[in-house]
């Protein structure tokens, strides 16, 4: 998966916005939206905020976590613990990067989140590491990954799986039963 | 422009009738999208989610016409069903390769396929495999097997081109408990154990195990 398919993905999450224009009721497919009047929040999925926004037609206001304290609570969280803690929301990096770059404006402390969610990035992505090294070390055959989000399973995701093929084409390769075809793969 | 209300969907043996709202059929869309992205193998057809959101696509492009120009609902309408577009058509394109991949394999489980089992392809891909098969053979033929001694101007295709690797690793998510799922072991010093799987749990696990899983709903692929 692209990292921008896993973006798609996360642009379905609602966020609050307070428009500056009037519009009532949406009917779309996926479901109803509005009635959208100026000054009274409403709540809309990220991709349709995010046009407003560019357009000029609405105000974004960052969702509950994104705010200092709470995320150096989590960098802290998840420094000191060895496996990987909730996150406040399974897309929380494509979230991040999406509003920090089309509404910073609108954002209190713009760049202290934005370095916060990094730091708590980079120390999952090297829990991330390790334990995909020790599960091809081990040679397990199952893990169990429920903390993790979408963006950071997609981030090693293929090599991963790839990884792990070519190692049981090699593995089974050496064993001298000759049941598998050199063409099965 | 009023949203549609539930669809009526036959089951292929009628026995069936599900009714699905549109934001259903559109998650259900996604979910399939996911599952054959990640999934190794060709996956069931769905011809039924196809077809209904294509109607629905239709139906809203309608509205939009009869509506007047430069509305900012009109805007917003036609965003969502560029989003629609794309799954749907990254869905079908999926779906192509696998074919154009795995061509004689796919053709021959269509062709051993029990009276009652769901197909795994679409009328139009069938015709699309089986030509594809006939080109494919053809080509191989003109090019390079008639230049052969006659002995050896067949080429058994279902031997030679690649089976899918059933047993690559997949990410997945469960949707409804399972219990007692079996994980083979690796190595030789290694025994056999089952897991349960918890709902809203993330595993990495072999394919071959849980491909019923993600034929029957109880887990997305991710």
């Amino acid at each position: 998966m692209e990292p921008a398919e896993a973006e798609f993905l996360a642009e379905k999450e609602l966020v609050t916005i307070v428009p500056s224009f009037s519009m009532d009721r949406v009917h779309l497919i996926g479901g109803d939206l509005g009635p959208f009047n100026p000054g009274l929040p409403v709540e809309v999925p990220v991709w349709l905020a995010i046009s407003l926004k560019q357009r000029q037609k609405c105000r974004l206001i960052p969702p509950e976590w994104m705010d200092v304290e709470k995320l150096e609570e989590i960098r802290d969280q998840e420094r000191k613990e060895d496996t990987f803690t909730p996150m406040p929301s399974p897309y929380y990096m494509e979230l991040t990067k999406l509003l920090l770059n089309y509404a910073s404006d609108n954002i209190p402390k713009a760049d202290e989140i934005r370095t916060l969610v990094k730091d708590t990035w980079d120390t999952r992505m090297a829990k991330l590491r390790l334990s995909a090294d020790s599960f091809v070390r081990q040679q397990e055959a199952h893990a169990k990954l429920d903390n993790l989000t979408l963006m950071e399973i997609n981030t090693i995701g293929t090599f991963l799986t790839q990884a792990l093929d070519h190692m049981y084409k090699l593995r089974t390769n050496l064993q001298p039963s000759g049941s598998a075809e050199s063409q099965d793969f | 422009m009023a949203a549609a209300g539930g669809e009526e969907l036959d089951s292929d043996d009628g026995s069936e009738e599900l009714v699905l709202t549109p934001l259903q059929l559109i998650r259900s869309l996604e979910q399939a999208w996911l599952n054959e992205k990640f999934a190794p193998e060709l996956l069931e057809s769905k011809p039924e989610i196809i077809e209904c959101v294509v109607e629905q696509l239709d139906h809203m492009e309608a509205n939009l016409k009869r509506a007047k120009k430069g509305d900012l609902k009109v805007s917003v309408h036609r965003m969502e069903i560029e989003r629609i577009r794309y799954v749907l058509s990254s869905y079908l394109r999926c779906r192509l390769v696998k074919i154009e991949k795995f061509f004689p394999h796919v053709l021959e489980k269509e062709k051993s396929r029990a009276k009652g089992e769901p197909s795994i392809l679409s009328p139009e891909e069938f015709a699309f495999a089986k030509e594809y098969m006939a080109n494919t053979e053809t080509y191989l033929k003109n090019v390079a097997l008639k230049h052969m001694p006659p002995n050896l101007q067949k080429v058994a295709l279902l031997k030679s081109v690649p089976k899918p690797n059933l047993d690559s690793f997949v990410f997945l998510r469960v949707l409804k408990r399972q219990e007692n799922i079996l994980v083979e072991p690796e190595t030789d010093e290694q025994r056999e154990y089952t897991i349960d799987l918890e709902e809203g749990s993330q595993h990495l696990i072999r394919y071959k195990t849980i491909a019923p899983l993600v034929a029957s709903g109880a887990v997305q692929l991710i």
